[in-house]
């Protein structure tokens, strides 16, 4: 069932067409991610989801509701970790979550979003005495407060270490598991791949590759690597390989097929292809290409 | 309504929580509007209503007005509004419940001042207290909303008090709150500086304290007051800082 339905949204500020066109569909307990370089437009096509913003041209709903002229319905059943928003420093930890809960209808308890954020034993400590990483979860748990159908999430683990980052990776796959929808813009690719089903790619405001991750994946260019071969000029080699620190990179659609042509001409030239790796690009090579592309 | 409560008391409690704020919108309104006229008493000079009702303009003017786009500009410049904006609550509640907060501790330190002048002595009580209390609710309300509107001007939180400065300086020399300068001005100016609803509310508790019926001017002044600032509110409150 689709709990999130975005049909060629646009939104400019001036002459800037921050978003253009775009379109895609999130289901119930699907992780959707939302990639692109700074400027690209995700947080803009996030706080038009969220009804933060109108959107000049297309359709937004979200499970159902139009987010600007529905807002409060909206959020009553949505959650949102904003990438910039601000803390009450001078309250603990606990006293915002309990603040927070005033303002969301059906909360859970402080001290459940607390431990869903793995911020429980600091729930006596000052916003202000937290780092970025704990006032990230902060983040989480107070999106999590409502026990939201939808859940948006910008940039959600950064400034977290990496246990802080697996941790709430576990805690937005337990959320999908029991059908929440998320969205998700994140920097970080492995995270991207790690938790999402679906992707799009944006650049420049338009969606460059949108599908399920791994369609895209499968789709994207494969990779042969090898160490360098020493005395030998790889223009010489039967396909075209790049230089990437010491070792050779040949990219092709079908990477079994080339590194079977690579390792029939290094039987013939009488050398070994040493270190030798095939296989798909992941999603950090796709999204590069796709940048380089667009 | 409920809403509008729950982020009236929210707002409340860091109110009070604040040092910095509670010196500025408690301490200095309540040492200028006790310490002068029982200064001037003790001083064997005349603290009378006038002098009075001119020092609550300016209270009113720091308290609500001031203090209005204090706040709401730091929380639009600290993102909090728009975190607050992320919850289930509507934008008119969490505005409403902003003013009726800074309002209501305008309310008490107004009652506070007035009550405190009355019992040492300074001055009398008003001919009409009940009407008396009603007017400062008014003027509390729209001075704060009024303040509210103010942020659309304010570029950054820590310019708030600067540009809302003049409006307190504006406001005593209007109402008398600097002494009797405004005799020494063109008729005009006191008319133009009437308009500011601190001293058409400071006219009208004039009334209560004399027992007169003259309201209308300051209705009308006031009326004028709130349909500006919901004019501004809805064409132009920021709940975010530019981008």
């Amino acid at each position: 069932m689709t709990a999130i339905t975005v049909r060629d949204l646009s939104r400019s500020y001036g002459g800037f067409e921050a978003v253009r066109r775009v379109s895609f569909e999130v289901a119930r307990g699907e992780i959707f991610a939302l990639l692109g370089r700074n400027g690209a437009g995700k947080t803009t096509t996030l706080e038009l989801l969220a009804g933060f913003q109108r959107p000049d041209a297309g359709q937004v709903r979200v499970l159902g509701l139009d987010p600007v002229k529905d807002r409060r319905a909206v959020r009553r059943s949505t959650g949102i970790m904003l990438q910039e928003a601000g803390f009450f420093p001078d309250l603990t930890v606990n006293q915002t979550a309990e603040s927070w809960r005033a303002f969301v209808p059906s909360a859970r308890p402080a001290f459940e979003a607390l431990e869903l954020a793995g911020l429980l034993q600091k729930a006596a400590v000052k916003v202000r005495q937290l780092s970025g990483g704990e006032k990230r979860r902060l983040d989480l748990a107070l999106a999590l407060l409502g026990r939201p159908k939808v859940l948006f999430l910008d940039e959600p683990t950064t400034g977290m270490d990496p246990e802080g980052r697996r941790a709430t990776w576990e805690v937005v796959r337990s959320l999908a598991d029991e059908g929440t929808a998320i969205l998700l813009t994140t920097h970080y690719l492995d995270e991207a791949q790690q938790l999402a089903r679906s992707v799009a790619i944006m650049d420049k405001g338009e969606i460059v590759t949108t599908g399920g991750m791994a369609e895209i994946l499968a789709a994207g260019t494969g990779r042969v690597i090898f160490e360098a071969l020493p005395g030998i000029d790889p223009s010489s080699l039967p396909l075209p390989v790049r230089v990437e620190g010491g070792r050779w990179v040949c990219s092709a659609d079908d990477p079994d097929l080339a590194a079977q042509t690579l390792l029939g001409w290094a039987a013939a030239q009488g050398v070994r292809l040493r270190g030798l790796e095939v296989r798909t690009a992941s999603l950090e090579e796709l999204f590069l290409e796709v940048g380089t592309d667009a | 309504m409920r809403e509008t409560l729950t982020v009236a008391r929210f707002a409340g409690r860091l109110y009070w929580r604040d040092r910095v704020v509670l010196t500025v919108g408690l301490a200095l309104p309540l040492g200028l509007g006790i310490g002068l006229p029982v200064m001037m008493h003790r001083l064997g000079a005349t603290a009378d209503t006038r002098t009075h009702l001119g020092v609550l303009a300016m209270v009113f003017t720091i308290i609500a007005f001031q203090q209005a786009a204090i706040t709401l500009t730091a929380r639009r410049d600290q993102l909090v509004a728009k975190r607050m904006r992320a919850t289930g609550l509507g934008d008119g509640s969490i505005l409403a419940g902003e003013i009726a907060n800074i309002a209501l501790q305008a309310v008490v330190q107004v009652m506070i001042i007035s009550v405190a002048l009355w019992v040492m002595g300074v001055l009398p009580p008003p001919a009409q207290p009940v009407l008396f209390a009603a007017w400062v609710v008014v003027g509390a309300i729209v001075l704060a909303a009024l303040g509210a509107a103010f942020t659309v001007v304010v570029p950054r939180a820590e310019l708030a008090p600067v540009l809302a400065m003049p409006f307190f300086m504006l406001a005593g020399l209007g109402s008398g709150g600097f002494g009797p300068l405004i005799e020494l001005l063109p008729g005009w100016v006191a008319q133009v500086l009437g308009w500011w609803p601190g001293i058409a509310v400071a006219d009208a508790l004039g009334e209560t304290y004399t027992g007169g019926t003259d309201y209308l001017p300051a209705i009308l002044r006031v009326g004028a007051g709130v349909i500006l600032a919901a004019l501004v509110i809805h064409r132009a409150f920021r709940w975010e800082p530019r981008r």
